[in-house]
This record gives structure tokens, sequence and C-alpha cells, in this order.
């Protein structure tokens, strides 16, 4: 018939427009995750992460110290323990 | 990695400008430093509240709207196409419907025309056939009384010849049978 | 050094606003500008509902995108779950945002640069999702702590190692911020200083020089609007990885 191929072009926008409506959000989702955007955030992240761990890691040693008396060996057990703790910062951040 | 070697570089960059001077982010001693941030949970706990309260669903509700309009038109668009095809389908339906039934209409008609015409001529022939047969009865009736009528003039000709011919006029008896004989002859052919 | 100068720090001292009422009840410049960045996003979503059309216009367009950007970073990042803690996220997400747009502003206080207002918040993040954490797993959120899948006599080395992992989220979470909204407002007064001098220092030809560190501030205005926001998604983003923690423990 003549409408044939009309009919078949609005099926298939009701059909776009339809799985448009239902997909919005998924698909606003996925390009959000952009691997420039996450080099990015990664980056904002790195440097502090690292001396943050250390920095907690100092001060728990300290004031382990100053509870038991130990000055200065708790804060030195504590450094490399930091030191550990801020690569498992960098690795979760980068995971 | 080499994404790495970037994300190092931008994380470094800041903590570089840092060291100099003595900032007034780290002068505790100035009670202002601590009391912005009591202040900053006044001012957060209030906008919290008129978010979370007003802002967010209003803005929620619009979103929400829109997408069920949007759900509703395409439901709409959705209905309207299957009533059209189911209209065009019936319309098919019906073109065929009435093409069958048109044609049922000029079939029966033509049979209905050829047995009139049929039985018309076979009327017709019977009728014919009726009138050649009467025909046919008058002219052997016509023939009969002609015969019957000849007869008698024969037998008063033949007499009145023989009379003429011998002088004497033959017995009835006689005469009869020659001339049924003779006429016979004549008119059987 | 001869001429004027600028004190790079200066900028970021607090004094107390609202004239004699700030003073009397310790209200400071910064939080004058936490008022403005309040004061702002009610304002925008005032603009944004008022016709509330099918078709957004330009201010409605705005509050709909950040609405959606926030909430999907939170379904994204948390789960469904999430959307419990939407309002909250958006709360301290535009907070910040706006605090750090406006803080780029000449006479504006950029309050995101104060350790105490960083601090505050992350440590806000932190002890909040941690409650969530004790809140929805009780003293099961203690594994949370221990690493799956390990020897049990390496378990006292790593177990501190996570805790100490853990307890340095606030302080990366804050110093980040606060290091990034600091550095760049010092760089801003660095470079204008640079213009001070070189105009004191070299007269006309001075003038025309500082042509260069000028340029210098326009580009860093630029990388600023750009750091605002991304410093602001950044926080609003690890807010939600440590909810999403505290839901999932993983």
């Amino acid at each position: 018939m003549k409408d044939g191929r009309d009919n078949a072009a609005f099926e298939a926008r009701l059909e776009a427009a339809e799985q448009a409506a239902k997909a919005e959000r998924p698909e606003t989702a996925q390009k959000q995750a952009g691997s420039a955007q996450r080099a990015i955030e990664l980056a904002m992240r790195l440097g502090v992460e690292m001396v943050a761990a250390m920095v907690i890691a100092v001060v728990i040693g300290w004031g382990l110290d100053k509870l038991f008396h130990t000055k200065p060996w708790f804060m030195i057990l504590m450094v490399p323990v930091g030191l550990v703790a801020g690569v498992r910062n960098l690795l979760r951040a980068m995971g | 990695m080499r994404g790495l070697t970037t994300a190092v570089l931008l994380g470094i960059l800041p903590s570089a400008a840092l060291a100099e001077g003595t900032m007034p982010q780290m002068d505790f001693s100035n009670p202002l430093t601590l009391d912005q941030v009591g202040w900053m949970a006044v001012i957060m706990v209030g906008l919290y509240l008129v978010l979370s309260r007003w802002g967010l669903p209003q803005i929620g509700k619009v979103i929400e709207n829109r997408a069920d309009v949007i759900a509703k038109d395409l439901a709409a668009a959705r209905a309207a196409k299957i009533e059209a095809d189911t209209a065009v389908a019936q319309l098919n339906a019906a073109l065929v419907a009435a093409r069958a039934a048109a044609q049922g209409e000029v079939a029966r008609a033509v049979a209905e025309a050829k047995a009139k015409a049929t039985a018309d001529a076979a009327a017709l022939n019977a009728q014919l056939d009726a009138r050649l047969a009467a025909a046919e009865t008058q002219i052997e009736a016509a023939r009969a009384s002609a015969l019957a009528a000849i007869k008698p003039v024969a037998a008063e000709a033949a007499g009145a010849i023989l009379l003429k011919l011998t002088g004497s006029l033959p017995g009835e008896d006689v005469l009869a049978p020659n001339l049924d004989a003779a006429l016979l002859a004549r008119s059987g052919g | 050094m001869a001429g004027p100068t600028i004190n790079a720090l200066e900028q970021f001292s607090l004094t107390p606003g609202l004239g004699g009422l700030g003073k009397a009840i310790d209200f400071s410049n910064s939080n004058e500008a936490m008022l403005a960045a309040a004061a702002i996003i009610t304002l925008i979503f005032g603009a944004g509902l008022k016709a509330r059309a099918l078709v957004p216009g330009r201010a409605q367009a705005l509050v709909e995108l950040l609405y959606e950007f926030v909430r999907n970073m939170c379904v994204d990042t948390i789960g469904e779950e999430g959307l419990r803690f939407f309002p909250l996220v958006f709360t301290i997400f535009a907070f910040i945002l706006i605090g750090n747009l406006i803080g780029l502003f000449p006479y504006f206080f950029a309050f995101t640069s104060h350790i105490a207002v960083t601090l505050a918040l992350a440590l806000f993040v932190f002890l909040f999702s941690t409650g969530v954490g004790f809140y929805t797993h009780g003293f099961k959120f203690f594994t949370f702590f221990v690493p799956s899948g390990v020897p049990g006599w390496l378990l006292p080395l790593l177990v501190p190692i996570e805790i100490i992992s853990y307890l340095s989220r606030p302080v990366s979470l804050s110093v980040r911020l606060f290091a990034n909204m600091t550095a760049g407002h010092v760089m801003w007064e660095v470079f204008a200083g640079f213009m001070l001098l070189l105009t004191a220092s070299f007269g006309i030809f001075g003038a025309f020089a500082s042509v260069v560190p000028l340029g210098l501030n326009v580009a860093l205005a630029a990388l600023e609007l750009l750091v605002a926001g991304l410093q602001a998604y950044v926080f609003a983003i690890l807010t939600c990885l440590y909810l999403h923690d505290a839901v999932h423990m993983h």
C-alpha cells in the first residue's frame, strides 16, 4: 500500500521517543563517567591522600606516646604505617 | 599512566604555593576563626531545611511532571496509532467485503438473466412447436376436407365421362374403389 | 622590598561583619559570604521555580541541571539508597560550589579557603557517614577495617593501616579543598603584587611589562573557575563515596 513507508517511519520515531523517555537517566549517568573526568578527579585527590594518611599516623603515634610515656617510639613506628596507609589511599582512589 | 603523571603534577601544584608567611587561616587565637564554624552550622542547617523541605521536592515534582506528560503523550500517540491501524484494517476489510458482495450480486444477476433467457427461449420454442403442430393439423384437416369434397365431384365427373365414352353408367360399387385409388395416388406423393 | 606591596594572605583575615552587630555575636565576613551563598542558592531556586514550565527557561534549566547532576551522582555512587542522602549531598555541593564561585569575585570572602571551615565540613561528612555505617550494620561495621582474603597473621599490621586510611579521610577531604582555594587566591594576589612592583620600579615601562602578570591573572581566573566547580564536585562525590562505603561496606 502507499502509506507503508510513512507508517514504518512513524513507528520507528515513536519507538525511539519511547526508548528515550525510558532510558533518560542511565544514559546521562554513563556520559558522566568519562575517563578525562576520572583523571582530573584523581588529580585532585592524589597529593593530599598521601599526606593526610601520614599526618593521621603521626598524630596517633604522638598520642600513644603521650599516653604510655614512650616518646618517641610509637611515632617512629607509625611513620611507615602511615606511608603504607597513604599508598592504600592512592590505590583506593585509583581503583 | 599518562593520566597518572598529569594527576600527580596537578596534585602537587597547589601545595607548593602554600609555604609562606603566617596564614590567617591558622590563627586560632582569633575567636572568629572557630566561631565562623558555628555560624556556618546555623546557616547550613537553614539551607538544608530550605532545600530539603521546599526547593528540591518542588524541582523533583516539576521534573516528574514533565516525565509524566511525556509518557502520557507517548501513550496517546501509541493509542492513536493503534486506533488508526485498526481503522485502516477495518476499512480494508469493509472494502474486501463490499467487493465480494458486489461480485456475488453481479454473478447472481447474470445467472438469473441467463436462466430467464433460457426459459424464455424454451417457452418460445414450445409455443412455436404448438403453433406448428396446430398448423399441420389444420393443413391435414383442410386436405382431408378437400379430398372429401373432391370425391363426389370426381365421381360425378368420372360417371359423366364414362357415360359419354361407353354410353352406360357403371355401378356405384365399381366406380368407388377405383376413384379412391386414383385420388390417393394423386395426393399421396 | 621598595614601593607598594600586596599582602597575599591578608584577604583571608577574618573581621567582624554586619557592622556592630557582627562584633557582638562574632559574625565574621566569612559568615557574611556563607549567608550570601545560601541566599544565592535560595534565590536561584526561587527563580527556577517561578515558571515550573514543561519546557524550562534559563533559570529553571539551571536548577534542573544541578538537581539531575547531584541526583545522578548520588544514585550512581551510593546506589538507590543514595536518594535518602540526596538533599544533604545537594546542600553540601551547592554550598561549596557557590562559596567557591562567589569567593572569586572581588570583595567577596572565599570561606572555602579556611581550613576551619573545610575541616568542619569534612568532619561532619566523616562522622555522618561513620554514623550511617554503624546505624546500618551495627557493630559489624568494624569488619570494614578487616580486609577480606588475607592471612590472619597479617591482620595486626593491616588493620591499623585500614584504620589510619579511614581516619585520613576528613583530613584529605578538607585539606584538598582548602589548599586548592587558598593557592588560587594567593597566586592571584602574587601576580597583582608583581604588577605593582613592576610599575613602581620601572615606571612607564614597568606598567607596560605588567601586561604579562595581568594576562596570567586572566588565565588564572579561568582556571580558578574550573577549580571552583571541580573541587565542589570532588567534595560531593567523595561524600557520596564515603556514604557508599557506610551503606555497602566494601
